[in-house]
């Protein structure tokens, strides 16, 4: 396989094979006509299936447990849950534009996950949707943030869309896109690059804030209503930019790669799991008549009494369970040589959680010494797929029962599923060819394309 | 009391080693593994630091914190 002059990549937050590369493609011209000459098919995301550490993930060809990444926030050492945010300094193994770099090509980089504060690159970067607001340094070079303020006035990082104004959702995630686009076909124009990767947000949003109105299946779908036809608008919108966007690219000298982090898939319900935890027995409080108000209960307040808990978690799209451990915890219990009989213990509780109905869900835990190579940082005790992450995890409490059939903070309909999607199109190529692979694979794959041998764990789809 | 300390031999090349004794003299360093020692805690200490680093203040903390909870992210 030659090395190719220019890598060209299209990020799309959260697109499934299922839509892109099936349900929607007859509606989507320009991105069906670069598959017709693209090897492409699913790709399997990293544990956990989420925007953090996902992107990252994907660029280093590293695993969570080798970045330290587990997720958006990870604890204060020390603590219990004070938290810090995910940010790009914490990211210390080479990205695709770090090995690229070192062989004097240049890279232009958009939104992609964590990249604020802008760290220096050979070539431009413009953060992504961790980045506080417009008002902070959020371009490389400092110069860039005036090019993109000349150009679309204010940035849009992201859309807010857990709100009951979809109208308003829908036309600020369109807003966002437009620009974003306006961006990088300026970029590709006026600044010299030889890899070029942004990651479109508004995809995930819009299958948050919209899937149930599109999904006939979604058990809160009612069908023939207002907003059926958003999402499938969305893609439109994307395929009609896409091709606009190709339209300024030389696909003599150029790969064009499009890529997604993770897929979307119905979400089923958001499972209260610290409620259940009390249930059980593992996590207890000194004020539980605060769970009896009738309101919603946020962790932070609850009185824990840490001199009795065993365990706690974390939601979001998926959970994270920590053992209140002595010597490792600032009040833990749990003696160290008991720990692993504890936490099988624990998991296999977790496994057993039965539907609302009594039906049987196929959880799924993940121990992070056994799924990573190494493991830096705050890393989680156990990871949880509930329901196979057909249930999100939901972190506060208060309610009659654990099984919340609506999300509990915001209108969200979706969750994230296990593969994502790739394609590729290297020049020369006539045909498709169908491919399934992972995450692991992007980064190898990339650096093939320019000529660079890894000794990374994924293998480029050359090689076989 | 004192905590009784235990050491390693680590290795150098020698022009380093030499390259120290000449820094050292005339310091408060009375032996070339006393100054490394040092050195090397200072290294090790500013790279932790790097990571604490202050990346946001407090209140861009805080909203990012609060657009993270409002995305599903956190809880």
């Amino acid at each position: 396989m030659q090395a190719v002059k220019r890598v060209f990549v299209i990020g799309l937050d959260s697109a499934p094979p299922e839509l892109l590369f099936d349900k929607l493609l007859n509606e989507l011209p320009n991105i069906k006509k670069l598959l017709e000459s693209s090897i492409y098919g699913p790709m399997k995301s990293c544990i956990p299936a989420i925007t953090i550490p996902a992107w990252i993930v994907m660029a280093t060809g590293k695993t969570p447990g080798e970045l330290g990444l587990y997720g958006f926030r990870h604890r204060k050492k020390g603590t219990y849950n004070d938290i810090w945010i995910a940010h790009s300094l914490m990211i210390k193994e080479k990205a695709v534009w770090d090995y690229i770099g070192e062989a004097g090509k240049k890279s232009i980089l958009i939104g992609i996950p964590p990249s604020y504060p802008p760290k220096s690159i050979n070539g431009y970067l413009v953060s992504c949707f961790i980045t506080p607001d417009t008002s902070v340094n959020y371009t490389y070079p400092k110069s860039l943030k005036k090019e993109i303020e000349n150009l679309v006035g204010e940035y849009i990082f992201d859309v807010i869309f857990r709100k009951d104004n979809r109208d308003e959702v829908k036309e600020l995630i369109w807003k966002m896109t437009k620009k974003r686009f306006e961006i990088i076909r300026y970029l590709i124009q006026k600044k010299e690059w030889d890899y070029f990767q942004f990651v479109e947000i508004g995809l995930d949003r819009v299958h948050h804030a919209f899937w149930k109105y599109f999904d006939e299946n979604h058990h809160l779908h009612e069908p023939n209503n207002k907003y059926k036809d958003v999402i499938p608008e969305y893609y439109k919108l994307l395929d009609k930019e896409i091709g606009k966007t190709l339209e300024l690219l030389d696909l003599d000298e150029t790969a064009i790669v499009l890529v997604s982090d993770h897929g979307i898939k119905a979400m089923n319900g958001a499972f209260a799991i610290n409620q259940w935890l009390i249930d059980e027995g593992l996590l207890k409080i000194k004020n539980p008549e605060i769970l009896k108000s009738g309101k919603q209960v946020r962790f932070e307040e609850l009185q824990v009494d840490w001199s009795k808990t065993i365990a706690w978690a974390w939601g979001g799209y998926y959970a994270r369970i920590f053992l209140n451990v002595k010597g490792r915890e600032p009040k833990g219990i749990i003696k160290p040589k008991e720990y692993y009989k504890v936490r099988d213990e624990i998991a296999e509780m977790i496994k057993g959680i039965k539907g609302s109905n009594g039906e049987k869900w196929d959880t799924k835990v993940f121990y992070p010494e056994e799924i990573y190579p190494e493991t830096k940082g705050d890393k989680p005790d156990i990871i949880v797929y509930l329901d196979n992450l057909n249930w999100r995890a939901a972190g506060t409490l208060g309610y009659n029962n654990p099984y919340l059939l609506e999300n509990d903070i915001g209108p969200d309909d979706a969750v994230h599923s296990e593969y994502g999607i790739f394609s590729l199109y290297v020049p020369g190529m006539k045909e498709s060819k169908k491919i399934t692979l992972t995450i692991y694979d992007f980064a190898p794959t990339i650096l093939k394309l320019f000529g660079i041998e890894t000794n990374l764990k994924g293998k480029s789809i050359f090689s076989s | 009391m004192s905590e009784k300390k235990e050491f390693v031999s680590v290795s150098i090349p020698v022009e380093l080693y030499k390259t120290i004794e000449k820094r050292i003299k005339d310091t408060e360093f009375t032996s070339v593994s006393e100054y490394v020692t040092y050195v090397l805690k200072e290294v090790l200490e500013s790279l932790d630091e790097e990571d604490k680093e202050e990346v946001f203040t407090e209140e861009e903390e805080k909203k990012v914190k609060e657009r993270l909870r409002a995305l599903g992210y956190l809880d």
